[in-house]
């Protein structure tokens, strides 16, 4: 995934500066862009200044100083990904720990709702399943031989139809409850999705839970740790006596982690799912230590909430419409302002919400002028009136960027950008100095 | 050449002996000098006190654990916010504000220099870039050490050379100012969501002892020549009887004491000074420890005053920070930072009619009042985790004013009342004593040269308020003596007017301190090389990130002011 | 007193309408009340510009605010008010009555979400339909609702009631998910339908159901079945099944849900024996 993002990430750039005149997209200089940006943000009643998880630190700075300058709305992905679990530590609190603390000394891994092998592919092998520690090792020559297992099994059965002509009958799996492999004193990982995934295959044990139920089966979890009972018999499809199972593996462990992803956060009860996940872990600090992380996509959408709550108080959804911050999703989210129609422009920086945000938010994207800080061709940039093209943060320009785990890691300049290509935060520092300009000559 | 006189002000710099003496202050190009031509611009400071910039030695005001903290708490920041104007940026309150915010209130006080107390070195990069929003004053950060693998492995194989080069290496690569030790053990313990109870206690995984470690970083310390000394976040903080911990604390460096200087710094001593056998019998420890400090002069210590608010405690003492949690059912971020140290966040409400709350206040003040040298014991509020900030004007009313702190004892909690020994103490701070408190007195803990006085020399950070200690007696007009601290009327940083009667008018962006430990001989840049070399080839089995990625280029900071000190080793 | 608003055109941005207040309006001259300040997106307007303003001194009841129009853009009306009426004929905007304290606000269509947020005392009524969070503490608070009463004749969304502690939200349409979400005290009364979750990680309080419910919490424990519940001074007929939770929380909230509208929870009826 890494190297796809290096190799060829210049095939497909814009190469100028764009700006619409007459419905089409015609050649501009940085400066007449700069301009026209600058003047559809300070005309506009209540921009959205929206993206910011694909660029560094450095230019979500200038942004959010730009946004209070030209009194908008300054919100990022999170809005549409893991915003909700904002909201549930916002609740909640969180109970978390540095990548290295996984892999130093985590003996239970939970994937809840997240298929790292497809969505983060390094992740198993540098924090988790296949990561050696300073107190617990790698379980890597464990799943190979459950693939040897299983490849063997195959080969039986292979074997049994060519021959046989007929299905072999293996021996009934004996396991009543979760499989033998979570009892072991190694590095155990449980999968818990709606179906079985690439993850859950690796995994030591899958439990499958029915489709947004995933609130009950937490909240149930939740009444066995803290050495509760049941009135029903299963939970979210899963029987209770393997949930009461499922509690002592969580009890015994010695430092158990819950990662969770957007099958978390975005199904039904979003945030109280973070919440009650969130508490369970919490609840079961009180037995042994305990975990939980998200799993983050957007490369820098920490790094955006992060530099907007050390500015404003507020990680994303921040209105600074009246002169001061004010935060409230729901109310201040950009696909909901969007969804009430109630911006009349916006600027988007490294990011595509046109292609991602819900038909009835992204339809009212193309009614109002639009400002597009990206450098390749996405459906925003086609419906843009102003398109400036950066220069790639990370790769052609050095920056500050957040893991998912909140540390800081300097992006590296690889190469030099083209001729006359600006660091987004160059292009921000330009359209802020020209609204200064533009806002004096109102006054006057 | 930009020069400022500030004429015929009362003068309190203690560090050169000037006890309200009115005279001229001048400034040239941001120091102060001798003299200045007739066209210098002219502060008017009649009838108002002349005192060097505050100086905050212990304050968490930006880094990871601040942020996550203001992160959590949207509600601390809805009902106290800041406009936008022509020449501030808009932001929040309250007990954790947003860092334009939290510069212009330091500054709107006169304080002008404000220490971070802690940063995991592995995120001190974030630390670095909050301090570079922070305007108005120069700030520094003292990186956790007390509980990095690499020192106990040191410590635990009698390795103090080598450790010495290897903080050596991270003081630089965090860009930091201090060794800062945070209940040492107990975070490593807390991996496993274990701690240390004493002194004694074994660190599990390590086989050494906290005593050990911290008389092995107080080594370290002097071998390294660092401008301040350990500073110490004790064992069983917050604990019933834990003033027994702060003493042996105390004790177990006294024959590592200097001649000159102190060699520990213990902080916000008001959570270790806690005697009794649980809540209900809480009380004061404050005479043990103020009889100890009044007989050695190894130690400093700042207070950690309480004040009645809501604010929100974070520390890098993971297990303390769970055990809040567990005593107000309050919302609890916890945040363990591999190979390094923890951290945790709990929201905390101090209620004057609590009998706990309102004894751990009086404690505050009777460790500052009974400890009778006052460059010994340093004003803050361990902000936010004792009080937010912005309290210290009140809190100074409490210093220089027994009527101002009677008056409120006499609306705490009727037990604690009983057991205060508030009652008893008459003492009130000179200004000259206030001003060793605040600025003075930090500065020289610090080891900051061109801090906290007004000799030729040094920085030209200055505070005047609107108090005439002629006309008006602060300690009976104690309600207009805190207003004046409010509200400097002027605030001077680097040699410009920023504050001018409690209102910005000039932006600034100070310096960032941190130590630059130079060898003082040939055969310590051996040392420091093989270090270096260890630390790179350990670097993959330790953390996980990339040994290029860790240290922080000079170029990062802001601005970067290197404290350069000369090590033996 | 009676203060007629009428908005002077359709508003598209959102409007900053702390100010209509019985409150902020009392005492204060017609040309005074013109001039206080709203906001348009991020424009800083005058209430005058945005209003038609009408004075009835004649008129003998208590201090009134009556606004005519579609005011679905205008938030925080009755913001902080502790006396006196507002009637909205038309629809309101979010955070209606935010933090009130007294006084009556009747709307004759829509409200916004945050209907009655921190509210500590009064009545809000809405005749028509209302969003999400009535009655909610603000973000990251445990301090919801602490007092008063809102009447929500058509539907309500989800989160109604989220961290209440006292007071009483009736709804006698439907609700969406999560309705009493961390309460802490109070009562919630819905006639209509819930989709799930009621209750959830309620610590006490007392919400009751008296039609359809998607589902019970599996955190919640069967305790009784009760012929009558007593919803602000009224018998409401049941029977229903009165559940305890939300166990997860140590709670010791009382679900009350009716069992002829719900009876795929008769399995519950074998721990009653």
């Amino acid at each position: 995934m890494g190297a796809a993002k290096f190799l060829n990430y210049s095939t497909h750039r814009t190469k100028t500066p764009l700006i619409r005149k007459n419905g089409e997209l015609i050649e501009a200089t940085i400066d007449e862009a700069i301009e026209k940006a600058a003047k559809i943000l300070v005309d506009a009643n209540y921009p959205i200044l929206y993206g910011w998880s694909n660029t560094c630190c450095e230019a979500q700075r200038v942004g959010v100083e730009l946004a209070e300058e030209v009194g908008g709305v300054i919100d990022n992905t999170s809005t549409v990904c893991h915003g909700p679990s904002i909201l549930g530590i916002q609740s909640a609190g969180i109970s978390s720990a540095t990548l290295g603390q996984i892999r130093h000394r985590a003996d239970l891994i939970i994937y809840w709702a997240s298929n790292p092998w497809d969505a983060h592919p390094r992740h198993p092998e540098r924090y988790t399943m296949f990561s050696d520690g300073r107190f617990q090792k790698s379980t890597w020559t464990n799943y190979l031989s459950k693939l040897r297992g299983e490849m063997s099994k195959k080969k039986i059965q292979r074997a049994s139809n060519l021959v046989l002509k007929r299905d072999f009958c293996f021996a009934p799996q004996v396991e009543d409850g979760l499989p033998y492999g979570v009892y072991q004193k190694r590095r155990r990982t449980i999968v818990v999705d709606v179906r079985k995934t690439r993850t859950a295959d690796a995994a030591d044990c899958f439990l499958q839970v029915e489709p947004g139920k995933d609130y009950e089966l937490l909240q149930a979890l939740r009444v066995l740790v803290n050495d509760g009972e049941l009135d029903v018999d299963e939970v979210a499809g899963i029987p209770v006596e393997t949930l009461e199972d499922l509690t002592d593996v969580m009890i015994g462990c010695k430092l158990g982690i819950l990662f969770f992803g957007l099958g978390l956060t975005m199904t039904k009860g979003k945030h109280r799912n973070i919440d009650s996940a969130i508490s369970l872990t919490r609840d079961l600090n009180n037995r042994t230590k305990f975990l939980i992380m998200p799993m983050r996509g957007h490369y820098n959408v920490t790094g955006a909430d992060i530099v907007s709550t050390w500015q404003t108080g507020y990680p994303f959804a921040v209105d600074l419409s009246n002169g001061y911050p004010r935060y409230n999703p729901g109310e201040t989210s950009a696909v909901d302002i969007l969804c009430r129609d109630e911006a009349d422009a916006m600027l988007v920086v490294a990011s595509d919400p046109v292609a991602h945000f819900p038909r009835a938010a992204s339809k009212n994207i193309a009614k109002h002028p639009l400002i597009s800080i990206d450098p390749e061709v996405t459906p925003t940039t086609m419906l843009a009136d102003v398109i400036l093209p950066p220069a790639f943060a990370g790769i052609e320009t050095e920056g500050t960027a957040y893991r998912m785990d909140q540390v800081p890691l300097p992006l590296k300049k690889v190469v030099e950008p083209p001729e006359g290509f600006l660091s987004d935060k160059e292009i921000l520092q330009r359209i802020l100095q020209k609204v200064r300009e533009l806002k004096k000559r109102d006054i006057n | 050449m930009t020069e400022l006189i500030i004429k015929n002000g009362f003068v309190y710099d203690p560090l050169n002996r000037i006890d309200g003496e009115k005279m001229d202050i001048c400034i040239r190009d941001g120091k102060i000098v001798k003299t200045v031509k007739d066209s210098a611009k002219v502060v008017d400071a009649s009838g108002m006190v002349v005192m060097p910039g505050g100086v905050d030695i212990h304050s968490h005001i930006a880094g990871g654990e601040v942020d996550t903290g203001r992160m959590l708490r949207p509600e601390d920041h809805v009902n106290d916010v800041e406009v936008k104007t022509a020449l501030t940026r808009s932001g929040v309150g309250y007990s954790i504000p947003s860092t334009f915010t939290t510069g212009y209130r330091y500054s709107k006080m006169g304080y002008t220099t404000v220490m971070n107390p802690s940063t995991p070195p592995l995120q001190a990069r974030h630390t670095h870039e909050e301090l570079a929003d922070t305007p108005m004053i120069d700030k520094g950060t003292y990186p956790l050490l007390g509980d990095w693998w690499i020192s106990l492995e040191h410590i635990r194989d009698g390795l103090i050379e080598e450790n010495a080069a290897h903080i050596a290496w991270m003081l630089k690569a965090a860009r930091g100012y201090a060794i800062k030790i945070v209940n040492p053990g107990g975070l490593e313990a807390w991996g496993y969501g274990r701690n240390v109870h004493s002194l004694d206690d074994v660190v599990p995984n390590f086989g050494i002892t906290p005593r050990e470690i911290i008389r092995g970083l107080c080594k370290v310390n002097t071998m390294l020549n660092l401008p301040h000394t350990i500073h110490v976040h004790t064992n069983n903080l917050g604990q019933p009887g834990n003033y027994v911990t702060a003493l042996e604390t105390m004790k177990c460096v006294e024959d590592l004491a200097r001649k000159d200087r102190p060699v520990l710094h213990i902080t916000h001593i008001q959570f270790c000074a806690f005697k009794g056998a649980d809540w209900r019998s809480l009380s004061s420890g404050a005479e043990d420890i103020a009889h100890y400090m009044n007989n050695h002069n190894h130690v400093t210590v700042d207070v950690g005053q309480v004040v009645f608010s809501d604010t929100t405690t974070m520390t890098a003492d993971g297990p303390f920070q769970f055990g809040l949690y567990h005593l107000t059912g309050n919302k609890w971020v916890n945040h363990d930072v591999e190979t390094e140290t923890s951290g945790g966040i709990v929201p905390f409400r101090y209620k004057r009619s609590s009998a706990v709350h309102a004894t751990q206040w009086s404690i505050a003040l009777e460790i500052m009042l009974l400890i009778k040298d006052p460059w010994k014991v340093l004003m803050t509020t361990d902000h936010p985790n004792a009080g937010p900030f912005f309290y210290y004007p009140k809190i100074m009313t409490w210093y220089i004013s027994k009527a101002a702190r009677d008056k409120l004892l006499s609306k705490t909690n009727k037990r604690a009342i009983k057991k205060s020994l508030l009652p008893t103490i008459d003492r009130e701070l000179s200004l000259y004593e206030l001003a060793i408190v605040t600025r003075a007195g930090q500065a020289k803990a610090l080891g900051l040269k061109d801090k906290g006085h007004l000799g030729v020399g040094a920085d030209a950070d200055i505070a005047i308020y609107n108090i005439n200690p002629e006309l008006a007696d602060p300690s009976k007009k104690f309600v207009a003596a805190r207003k004046a601290f409010e509200r400097a009327a002027y605030t001077i940083k680097g040699g410009e007017i920023v504050v001018k009667d409690g209102e910005i008018v000039k932006q600034v962006f100070g310096k960032t301190y941190w130590v630059d430990v130079e060898c003082a001989r040939d055969h310590c840049r051996t040392t420091r090389a093989r270090a270096n070399a260890d630390i790179k080839k350990k670097f993959k089995d330790y953390w996980t990130v990339e040994y290029e990625n860790y240290p922080i280029r000079e170029g990062f900071l802001h601005s970067s002011a290197p404290v350069a000190v000369k090590a033996e080793i | 007193m009676v203060i007629t608003l009428i908005p002077k055109r359709v508003f598209k941005f959102p409007i900053e309408g702390k100010n209509i207040s019985p409150d902020v309006f009392v005492e204060k001259s017609a040309k005074e009340i013109a001039a206080l300040e709203m906001w348009e997106g991020n424009r800083k307007r005058s209430l005058g510009e945005l209003f038609d303003i009408k004075n009835d001194s004649s008129a003998s009841e208590e201090f009134t605010i009556k606004i005519e129009g579609d005011v679905s853009k205008v938030r925080n009306i009755g913001f902080r008010m502790s006396m006196g009426q507002v009637i909205v004929d038309g629809d309101a905007g979010m955070h209606l009555g935010e933090e009130m304290s007294g006084g009556a606000i009747t709307v004759s269509g829509n409200a916004g979400s945050w209907a009655g947020s921190q509210m500590k005392g009064g009545t809000i009524e809405i005749k028509g339909n209302a969003g999400n969070y009535i009655g909610a503490a603000y973000r990251g608070s445990t301090k919801g609702m602490n007092g008063g009463k809102v009447i929500i004749h058509g539907n309500a969304g989800h989160e109604v009631g989220c961290y209440m502690r006292k007071g009483l939200i009736k709804i006698l349409g439907n609700v969406g998910i999560f309705a009493g979400i961390h309460m802490n005290n109070g009562t919630i009364f819905v006639q209509g339908t819930s989709q799930g979750r009621a209750g959830a990680q309620m610590t006490n309080g007392k919400i009751v159901l008296a039609g359809h419910s998607e589902d019970v919490m599996p955190s919640f424990t069967v305790d009784d079945i009760k012929a009558k519940v007593k919803v602000d001074g009224e018998k409401i007929e049941g029977p229903f099944y009165r559940f305890i939770g939300d166990l997860a929380d140590k709670g010791k909230g009382k679900l009350f849900v009716s069992k002829p509208k719900n009876p795929y929870l008769s399995h519950y009826e074998k721990y009653l024996e």
